[in-house]
C-alpha cells in the first residue's frame, strides 16, 4: 500500500485530482461528463501516440518523427479514401492500410538505430525532415476535405457509445493493448529489461537490436492508428496540423514519469500525463486565461516535473548506495 | 584520401558543390545570388556554433532559437518604445543571458537531461513570448539598427559576415585553447572521470549554456536587423537544421567530439543547397528532404567505413597470427 502511495503515478494523480477540484470551483462547466469525454476525445491523438513513445523512451530512444509520420499516413489514407466506395469494407481497408504504412515508416527508424547504429534523436531527425517535406512537395499543403470520404467513414467518425465517442474507445483500447503487451509478452519484459540495464540485459540474452526494432515498429503502428483517429476527429486531413506535435508527445510521456534516459515508465503514468496537459489546457479555456499563456504554464510544468522527478531519482539512488551491512 | 579528416573531406565536398551549383544553376555567381547567400548565413552559422558546443558536452538546447526570438523581441520593444540602441541591445542581452542561465540551473545544478529542460525552457519561453507580443510582429527600428543587418563595411563586405567570422575565430580558439573549452570536450566524453580530474563539471556546463544563450542573442540582433521586426517563430526554423548542421560536420550527438570548421562546412553546404536547388526550380520543401537525406547518408556512411575497418584490422590481425 506504501509503495503504491509513494509511486510516482500517484504524486501526477494527485496533482491531476487537485487541478480538477480547483477547476471545478472556478467553472461549473468543467465537471460536466461532456466537457470531460470532450478533453478525452480531444487528446485521444495525443495520448495514442504517448503510449508509443513511451516505449520508446524506456529503451532509451527517442522519436521525433512520430507527427511527421502519423500527418504522412494520413494522407496517404486520406488519398486512398477518396477512392474507396461506401461500404464497411472499406472501414477495414483504412484499418488496415494505415496501421501497415505506420509499421514500415516505424521500421526504417528502427533499422536505422538498431542496425546501423545511428542515435535514435539523429535518425527521427533526419526521417522528420525528410517525411515532412514530401508531404509537403506532395500534397503542397491543400486539405482533404471530408466531402472526399465514403460517409461511413464519416459515420465511425461520429460513432458514439453510451454517449462516449468511438475515438475515446480507440484510446482506451490501444492502452489496453500497450499494456497487456508490456506486461505479459517476452518481448515487453524485455523493453523494460533494456531500459533498466541493457548491459546486463544483453548479457542474459535479449536481442537488444530486435527490442529496438519492435519499440520503432510498434510505435509506428500507434501513429497509423492515431492517423486514423486524427482524421476521423478533425473530418479532413491537414498536411501541416501535426508540426511540432513530437514535443508535445514527449512532453506527455516525461510529465507521466518517464525517465528519458530509460528504464523507467509506465503506460498508466502516460495517460495520467496526456489527461493533465488536456484538463490543463480545457481548464486555462475555461478560466478564461489567455491562450498565450497556456505554454507558460505548461513550460512550466514540464520543467517542475522532470527536476522533482530528478531530484526523487538521485535522493533514491544516494538511498541505495548507503546500504549499511550489519556485522 | 585516406589521411583526410573528416572535416576536410566535407570541405571538399562543399568546393564540388559550390562548383556544381555555379556550373549547373543559373544565376548561382550573380552578385545578388551571392549577396543573399552572404546575408543569410552569419544568422544560421552562429546558431549552429552554439547548438554544436552544448551538443559537445552531450546535450542539446531545443530552446536555441527561441531564446533568440524572446531576446529578439525584447530588443524591438525597447527600440520602437525609443530606448536608444546600446540599451536596447543591453536589455536583449541580459533577457538572452537570463534563458541561459534559466537552462544552465536544470542541467548543470540539478542534473536534469538538457533535451527535457530545453524541451520545457522552449515552450516556456515560446509562451511568454506570445504573451507579450501576441503572435504580432514588431517593427519600426531607427535606420542605424538595421545597418547591423544589412550594411556593408567599406561597402563590400557585410557587417553580419564580418561578426560571423569573428565569432567563428572566437569559438575556435575558447574550445581549442582555453581551460573552458577543453572541459567541454571532457565532459561530453565522460563526466564523471571529468568530475574525478578535479574540474567542476558544473561550472563548465553552465557556462556552455550561458555561451549559446549569448551567440543566440548575436543571431537574434542581426536578424531582428536584417528582417526589420521580430516575431515569435524568427529564426524556429533553423532549430533542427541547426542540429542537422552540427551532425553533418562531424559532431558527435553523444558528446566528445566535433570541430568548429566542421560544422561551419555543414552549414556553408545547407546554404548552397538551398539556395542552389531554389535557383535550379527545385521546390522549396524537397530541400527539407534533401537535408535528412543528406543527414542520414553521412551517419551511414560513417557506418560502413567503420565496419569496413573493422573487417580489415580483424583480417590483418589474422595474417598476422598465421
Amino acid at each position: 500500500m506504501k509503495a503504491i502511495l509513494k509511486s510516482k503515478e500517484m504524486s501526477i494523480a494527485a496533482i491531476l485530482i487537485l487541478l480538477c477540484i480547483i477547476l471545478s470551483y472556478l467553472s461549473p462547466a468543467f465537471f460536466t461528463f461532456s466537457n470531460l469525454t470532450d478533453v478525452l476525445k480531444a487528446n485521444a491523438v495525443l495520448g495514442i501516440l504517448a503510449i508509443g513513445m513511451t516505449l520508446v523512451i524506456i529503451t532509451g530512444g527517442i522519436d521525433v518523427s512520430v507527427a511527421a509520420v502519423t500527418s504522412a499516413v494520413a494522407v496517404i489514407t486520406g488519398h486512398l479514401m477518396i477512392y474507396l466506395p461506401d461500404s464497411f469494407l472499406s472501414l477495414l481497408v483504412i484499418f488496415l492500410v494505415a496501421p501497415l504504412c505506420g509499421i514500415v515508416f516505424g521500421l526504417i527508424n528502427g533499422y536505422l538505430v538498431a542496425k546501423v547504429e545511428i542515435p535514435a534523436i539523429v535518425v527521427t531527425l533526419g526521417m522528420m525532415s525528410i517525411i515532412s517535406g514530401a508531404i509537403l512537395y506532395l500534397t503542397n499543403g491543400v486539405y482533404v476535405n471530408s466531402r472526399n470520404f465514403p460517409s461511413i467513414f464519416i459515420d465511425f467518425a461520429n460513432a458514439k457509445i453510451l454517449g462516449i465517442s468511438i475515438l475515446v474507445y480507440i484510446f482506451f483500447a490501444v492502452a489496453a493493448l500497450t499494456w497487456y503487451v508490456m506486461k505479459n509478452t517476452v518481448i515487453g519484459r524485455s523493453v523494460f529489461a533494456i531500459g533498466g540495464n541493457s548491459k546486463s540485459a544483453i548479457r542474459v540474452g535479449i536481442d537488444f537490436k530486435k527490442v529496438q526494432m519492435f519499440v520503432f515498429a510498434y510505435m509506428g503502428f500507434l501513429a497509423g492508428i492515431a492517423a486514423i483517429v486524427q482524421t476521423a476527429y478533425i473530418k479532413a486531413i491537414d498536411p501541416n496540423g501535426l508540426i511540432g506535435f513530437e514535443l508535445i508527445v514527449i512532453a506527455a510521456v516525461v510529465i507521466g514519469g518517464a525517465n528519458i534516459l530509460g528504464g523507467r515508465g509506465t503506460v498508466f503514468g502516460t495517460i495520467l500525463g496526456v489527461i493533465l496537459l488536456g484538463v490543463m489546457q480545457n481548464g486555462l479555456i475555461l478560466a478564461h486565461i489567455d491562450t498565450y499563456w497556456q505554454k507558460v504554464v505548461v513550460g512550466s510544468i514540464i520543467l517542475l516535473a522532470v527536476s522533482y522527478d530528478h531530484i526523487q531519482y538521485k535522493r533514491a539512488q544516494s538511498q541505495l548506495s548507503n546500504i549499511k551491512v550489519e556485522a | 584520401m585516406k589521411n583526410l579528416s573528416k572535416e576536410s573531406i566535407l570541405g571538399l565536398f562543399l568546393v564540388g558543390l559550390f562548383v556544381f551549383m555555379s556550373l549547373f544553376a543559373p544565376g548561382f555567381l550573380a552578385s545578388s545570388n551571392l549577396k543573399n547567400m552572404m546575408f543569410q548565413l552569419p544568422e544560421f552559422s552562429i546558431l549552429a556554433l552554439a547548438m554544436m558546443v552544448v551538443i559537445l558536452t552531450a546535450g542539446i538546447d531545443l530552446s536555441l532559437t527561441f531564446v533568440a526570438s524572446l531576446s529578439g523581441v525584447v530588443i524591438a520593444i525597447a527600440l520602437s518604445s525609443g530606448y536608444s540602441i546600446p540599451m536596447a541591445l543591453l536589455a536583449g542581452l541580459l533577457v538572452a543571458l537570463a534563458c541561459g542561465l534559466l537552462n544552465g540551473v536544470f542541467v548543470a545544478k540539478i542534473g536534469v537531461s538538457p533535451i527535457l529542460v530545453t524541451l520545457g525552457t522552449m515552450i516556456l519561453f515560446e509562451g511568454i513570448n506570445l504573451s507579450i507580443t501576441k503572435g504580432h510582429s514588431i517593427s519600426g527600428f531607427p535606420s542605424a539598427y538595421n545597418l547591423i543587418g544589412n550594411g556593408y563595411f567599406f561597402g563590400l563586405v557585410p557587417v553580419s559576415l564580418v561578426i560571423m567570422i569573428v565569432l567563428i575565430i572566437v569559438t575556435t580558439v575558447l574550445l581549442n585553447k582555453t581551460k573552458w573549452g577543453r572541459s567541454v570536450y571532457m565532459v561530453g566524453s565522460n563526466p564523471i572521470a571529468t568530475l574525478f580530474s578535479g574540474i567542476n563539471t558544473s561550472r563548465a556546463l553552465m557556462w556552455v549554456y550561458l555561451f549559446s544563450s549569448l551567440m543566440a542573442f548575436v543571431a537574434s540582433v542581426i536578424m531582428t536587423a536584417r528582417y526589420n521586426s521580430a516575431k515569435v517563430d524568427m529564426g524556429s526554423a533553423y532549430l533542427l537544421q541547426c542540429v542537422a548542421a552540427a551532425v553533418l560536420g562531424g559532431t558527435q550527438i553523444q558528446g566528445g567530439y566535433g570541430k568548429v570548421i566542421g560544422t561551419v562546412y555543414a552549414v556553408c553546404i545547407f546554404q548552397i543547397l538551398s539556395s542552389g536547388l531554389n535557383l535550379l526550380g527545385v521546390h522549396r520543401s524537397i530541400v527539407d528532404v534533401m537535408i535528412g537525406v543528406i543527414l542520414i547518408a553521412v551517419l551511414i556512411i560513417n557506418y560502413v567505413s567503420s565496419q569496413l575497418e573493422k573487417r580489415k584490422s580483424i583480417k590483418e590481425q589474422a595474417k598476422s597470427v598465421a
